[in-house]
């Protein structure tokens, strides 16, 4: 690996400072799982880390708070505190269940939530249910904070909308409409421990027989991470049928651009996307046979 | 730096771009800890930092600095092996040895935390830490026992 | 064997308490003072003329001791049979990945940044890449003067088939004619990678004049004698080091980077240490190899096969350098144990612009064994007959000859196929969830042990304590476990009383190793010999210092019991204590003939396939073994789950892939292997038996659970939703596009 200088901040504030000082040269690292790879291979070179794991606890980078405006995880959070937190389970199932899909726990035990975000890898699980689950992150630099839709944080592959010397500190999950069940269902046909095929999360709720709040996210189909508006616009408003759900997957085809490798082709990724999706919404819907 | 291994407390001289795997094996001389697919899917390198199992081979030294890590050297007491090391002795859980540690390391994570797990929290768990030798069959059969024994 | 004291009970490895604590030393723990690192420069072409390797810049950088290209080692082939490759390439690459040039430096970070200050200029070449277009006329020549390399056959026309035999049995023509139905398919199979998690590493120090070696190889002796020809050194100067084998199943029978260590530590006067790391592997190590497999057969609507053809064509990359025997057998395979009166066998290996293969458990079987057991399958259904059915029909019974032209003896084919049979859910009836049906397949396939020379010296020292030496380096099977039981069942002294010693080189002047299933078969009975040896040199000195006849003289464990004498009883630990004696044993056993028995194996998958998505789920998988006797249920029951699991994979998932000759899955992120999520529930059935080979009636189980697996799940993916895969591995994709276009079949008709 070629030689870098590490730093260890004590605070955020000292942490942003090395950031924008070194700018494009400078890392922010905390699990490392991505980055340390990308360096052993590399394909990244930084002559500056900036060690978050060295910032005092009492910034607000780590862990799991409940807020009036939903759920707080910071940016330093491990991926299995969230898998396995008490809370995050209580709010949002669906969210510790996609943590939990993660890689192996060795990974989830390094990775944190903000640096797997950071990454932009198209392939990563937790876009598709932060997508679905409308989350939003916070990014601070020396010059202020911002607040981004997920949506917007992701650009191209590996590639996020971050400007050095910004950071990403936490991300907020809204509140899910009462009654809204989710599931992520991730398309392994090689092993367990693989990237997904596809994968898809998908949340939302029956109302009088009528889908409302439907929200799809997929990984794994194109450059970034994708919400399927064309799907929930589809059966929002909708009386809830399997026929009624397998139309609206359908509009997913136009939301995906899968590439070939040996997962699959492009063309068989784009039909395990309508698959896929439209079975994690008969899951959330609760029509699902089975 | 400053960390503690096994227990010890330990002062090590290290480039930042030193890898925990190296420093532990190449600084430190403990070569159990072993280094196979290098990109973390493997889990041969796998050792306990602060009593959780992570890949040693995407870590850097300089991210442990203060921290606890345990090797496979810091399982067996002089006098005795740990229950899982018996384990997997007796149920044929290793061939040629090589993912071994990792694989003992991280059942240890696994049973320090879920004292009584399931076949299926095993297999669970386990994933990731491959073994082309065994089939997994006879290592799942090992934590199983190791779990089942009081010592465990 | 009346009342084993040992064998045949679970017996915990030897080695078991080094392996579990970290303590057991592998090649790549071994550090010597002064020691250098190594890396490597690979070709990024697949076909090319060298124009110029410029090293200047790569030499300039401090802490680089030495750079070597194929220039300055000059002239020096390497193969294990087939001496046809460079140590470094010299005027052409003839594969992406090919070794072009290495550094030695003071670390590894060093010698790899050197590495990429080297500037290759190709000239490019038309490659080619697939065994038809290599066959084909005015395909580029890879090896124009095949025929002068050491080892090789001369070629009357030169071709990249630089083997092809013909074996023919009866008339084949006749066969045929006699036919009611001649059915044709042609099956292929990917490379694949060993996949053992310890990469190759190679240790060279030229210390006090001879050459001293650590290395991952599980067969020293003919690693030594290879390096010794390559790099023009006197074998009594090399040795080969012990060090424990972080996985082989094939793939470490070759040295891969050792000589490109010889030279690198010789140009830098230090010991270099030149370790591989995976995309290494993956691109450029020994995998096992691509085939084509063309099988032609003739039926009669009863089910007797009258005919059979098969054209059993190896890709074997660019080099036969890694193959022990310089091709891939496995054709015999491709027409199986079966009664067939007339057939034609063709071997045809082909040299490719693609990573030359080597060997992997079992070569040629598992490519030759899914071609020939999909086929049998395919042929059944088109006559109507259950597949099982078909082949009880046509398998091997004693007397028959199988259709290579053995005459085997003590065969259990039947039987071996029955217990997968009664032990399997086979006959359950079909069942389907939504969306998914299930299916169940049989494949079957036999293997038998190969020769060779196997060393062992057995000492009983005063005290008792006995030392079993042995040249072998145990790649993980478990030999040194066999060995020890064998020795304690002859010595009736339990196996923690017999400590191993392990050779390195010198101290044996042939021995063949591990591979072929050579352990269960050679060093069973070389281990037997020494020990009776060792019993007989114990007699002798008790009848010496005794005074008696040696024909009085009983041993029972440690008794030493003299007719006579009142009944004398002593104890020879302490005979020895106080003679200060130690009696030896020592054996060399050559034993190569072609021997008369094979072990069979027959398994049935069952798998449900989701027809939404083509994806498999192996719901099951019964694997019957034909074994002779068993010495170590732990170790024998491991090396059936080990294969199988590797069978799943070969099945199911791994593939080296390739795109324009460059392998493109460089990382266990891309090239899976099965994890403990992935395992399907996996039955067992032993069929044991009285015949078997040497003393104890064994019969080698390392290689056949990994044959059939691949076969058993394309038949049972058949019978499950109606589609053929002939191709590997079985991927969701496939079965996918299969039942799209049984669709569209349907939909027209």
């Amino acid at each position: 690996m070629h030689d870098f200088a590490m730093h260890q901040p004590s605070t955020l504030a000292e942490a942003l400072a090395l950031l924008d000082e070194h700018g494009y040269d400078a890392r922010p690292i905390a699990g490392g799982t991505a980055l340390v790879l990308l360096m052993k291979q590399s394909l990244a070179l930084p002559e500056h880390l900036v060690n978050l794991d060295a910032v005092a606890d009492a910034d607000g980078l780590r862990g799991v708070r409940l807020e009036a405006d939903g759920l707080h995880i910071g940016a330093l959070t491990r991926h299995r505190e969230v898998e396995t937190s008490a809370v995050v389970r209580e709010f949002a199932p669906l969210l510790a269940d996609v943590y939990a899909r993660v890689a192996t726990v060795r990974i989830r035990n390094a990775a944190t939530v903000g640096g797997g975000l950071a990454h932009a890898d198209p392939s990563q699980d937790p876009p598709a249910a932060l997508l679905a689950l409308d989350a939003r992150v916070e990014v601070a630099s020396t010059g202020g904070t911002r607040t981004l839709p997920l949506e917007e944080l992701f650009v191209d592959y590996y590639e996020s909308a971050l400007e050095p010397g910004e950071l990403i500190t936490e991300f907020v999950v809204p509140r899910p409409a009462w009654g809204s069940r989710g599931a992520y269902l991730k398309f392994l046909p090689r092993t367990e421990d693989d990237y997904a095929t596809v994968a898809a999360a998908a949340l939302g709720r029956i109302e009088g027989g009528v889908c409302r709040d439907v929200r799809v996210g997929l990984i794994a189909v194109g450059p970034t991470p994708v919400r399927a508006r064309a799907v929930e616009e589809a059966l929002e408003g909708e009386a809830a049928s399997l026929e009624a759900v397998r139309r609206a997957s359908e509009a997913v085809v136009d939301v995906v651009d899968p590439l070939d490798d040996v997962r699959g082709s492009a063309a068989y990724k784009r039909d395990m996307a309508v698959v896929f999706t439209r079975r994690a919404l008969e899951r959330a819907l609760g029509l699902a046979a089975s | 730096m400053r960390l503690t291994v096994n227990g010890q407390s330990t002062e090590v001289d290290a480039p930042a771009n030193r890898l925990l795997v190296d420093l532990l094996r190449d600084d430190l001389g403990l070569t159990g800890t072993k280094e196979a697919c290098s990109v973390g899917v493997c889990g041969a390198c796998t050792v306990l930092l602060d009593g959780a199992p992570v890949a040693s081979c995407l870590m850097l030294a300089a991210q442990v600095e203060g921290r606890e890590v345990t090797t496979i050297e810091g399982l067996a007491s002089t006098e005795r092996l740990h229950p899982l090391q018996e384990a997997f002795i007796e149920h044929g859980g290793f061939q040629c040895g090589i993912c071994t540690p990792g694989q003992v390391v991280a059942a240890k994570a696994l049973l320090d935390s879920n004292p009584a797990p399931t076949a299926e929290d095993v297999r669970e768990w386990m994933t990731g830490n491959l073994c082309r030798c065994t089939g997994y069959y006879q290592i799942i059969e090992a934590i199983m026992a190791a779990a089942g024994s009081p010592d465990a | 064997m009346a009342d084993p004291f040992v064998l045949g009970r679970p017996t915990p490895r030897v080695e078991g308490v080094e392996k579990v604590t970290g303590a057991a030393r592998y090649a790549g723990d071994v550090k010597l003072p002064g020691m250098l690192h190594g890396a490597l420069l690979h070709s990024s072409r697949p076909y090319a003329r060298l124009v110029s390797v410029d090293t200047s810049a790569a030499r300039d950088l401090p802490g680089v001791r030495a750079v070597i290209t194929g220039e300055d080692v000059g002239q020096h082939l390497y193969g294990r049979r087939i001496k046809d490759m460079p140590v470094l390439a010299r005027g052409f690459v003839r594969y992406a990945g090919e070794r072009i040039a290495a550094v030695a430096a003071d670390s590894e970070d060093i010698a790899r940044r050197a590495v990429d200050l080297i500037e290759v200029e190709y000239e490019d070449l038309e490659p080619v890449f697939d065994i038809e277009e290599a066959l084909t006329d005015g395909a580029p020549l890879l090896h124009p003067n095949h025929g002068d390399y050491p080892g090789a056959r001369a070629q009357e026309t030169p071709s990249n088939a630089y083997m092809w035999s013909v074996n023919d049995r009866g008339d084949l023509d006749a066969g045929f004619a006699e036919a009611d139905l001649v059915i044709e398919h042609t099956y292929r199979t990917e490379r694949v990678h060993q996949a053992y998690l310890e990469p190759h590493i190679a240790l060279v120090s030229l210390e006090g004049g001879r050459v001293h070696v650590w290395t991952t190889t599980k067969a020293p002796q003919s690693i030594r004698d290879a390096l010794a020809f390559t790099v023009d050194v006197p074998r009594e100067d090399i040795v080969l080091h012990h060090s424990h084998i972080g996985g082989d199943f094939g793939g470490k029978g070759t040295p891969l980077n050792l000589p490109i260590a010889y030279f690198l530590a010789q140009a830098a006067g230090a010991p270099v240490r030149l370790a591989a790391d995976y995309i290494q592997e993956l691109m450029a190590g020994n995998p096992r190899h691509a085939t084509l497999t063309t099988l032609r057969t003739g039926v009669k609507r009863d089910g007797t096969i009258t005919a059979h053809h098969a054209r059993f064509r190896v890709n074997c990359g660019a080099y036969a350098a890694y193959k022990p025997n310089g091709v891939i057998g496995g054709a015999q395979r491709a027409a199986g144990p079966y009664r067939i009166p007339n057939t034609r066998i063709e071997s045809i290996q082909v040299y490719t612009n693609t990573v030359p293969g080597g060997h992997m458990r079992a070569p040629g079987s598992p490519q030759a064994v899914f071609a020939l057991e999909s086929h049998l399958d395919e042929v059944a259904r088109e006559l109507g007959l259950d597949p099982l059915e078909f082949r009880e029909r046509n398998l091997v019974r004693e007397g028959d000859e199988t259709a290579w032209g053995d005459r085997l003896e003590h065969l259990k084919a039947h039987e071996t196929l029955d217990a997968a049979i009664d032990t399997s859910r086979y006959r359950a009836s079909a069942s389907e969830g939504r969306g998914r049906k299930v299916g169940r397949g049989i494949a079957v396939g036999d293997h038998g042990s190969g020769g060779g020379i196997g060393n062992a010296e057995v000492r009983l020292h005063p005290g008792g304590a006995v030392t079993l030496g042995t040249p072998i380096f145990d790649q993980g099977s478990g030999t040194y476990t066999t060995l020890q039981q064998v020795v304690a069942e002859e010595l009736h002294v339990p196996t923690s009383r017999i400590t191993l010693e392990i050779w390195d080189t010198d101290e044996t002047d042939d021995d063949s190793g591990i591979g072929g299933s050579r352990a269960t078969r050679v060093n069973t009975r070389t281990a037997h010999e020494a020990a009776l040896e060792a019993r007989a040199a114990l007699v002798r000195l008790v009848a010496e210092r005794l005074d008696v006849a040696e024909d009085t003289i009983a041993l029972e464990g440690d008794e030493v019991r003299i007719e006579g004498d009142g009944g004398r009883v002593e104890r020879w630990p302490e005979l020895l204590s106080r003679w200060e004696e130690t009696a030896v044993g020592r054996a060399r056993v050559e034993d190569r003939e072609a021997i008369r028995l094979t072990g069979f194996v027959a398994q049935v998958a069952e798998v449900a396939v989701d027809e939404e998505t083509g994806e498999i789920e192996v719901l099951g998988i019964t694997t019957a073994h034909d074994v002779g006797r068993v010495l170590n249920p732990i170790g024998h029951q491991g090396q059936i789950n080990g294969g199988v699991v590797q069978g799943l994979g070969y099945a199911l998932m791994e593939h080296l892939g390739v795109e324009d000759g460059r392998v493109t899955t460089l990382s266990f992120g891309d090239y899976k292997i099965p994890s403990t999520a992935d395992l399907p529930p996996l039955r067992t059935a032993l069929v044991e038996g009285e015949e078997g080979i040497g003393p104890y009636r064994i019969k080698g189980i390392g290689e056949t659970p990994n044959v059939p697996v691949a076969a058993a799940i394309a038949n049972a993916v058949e019978d499950a939703v109606g589609v053929r895969i002939r191709d590997l591995p079985i991927t969701a994709e496939k079965v996918y596009r299969a039942l799209q276009a049984q669709r569209e079949r349907e939909g027209q008709a």
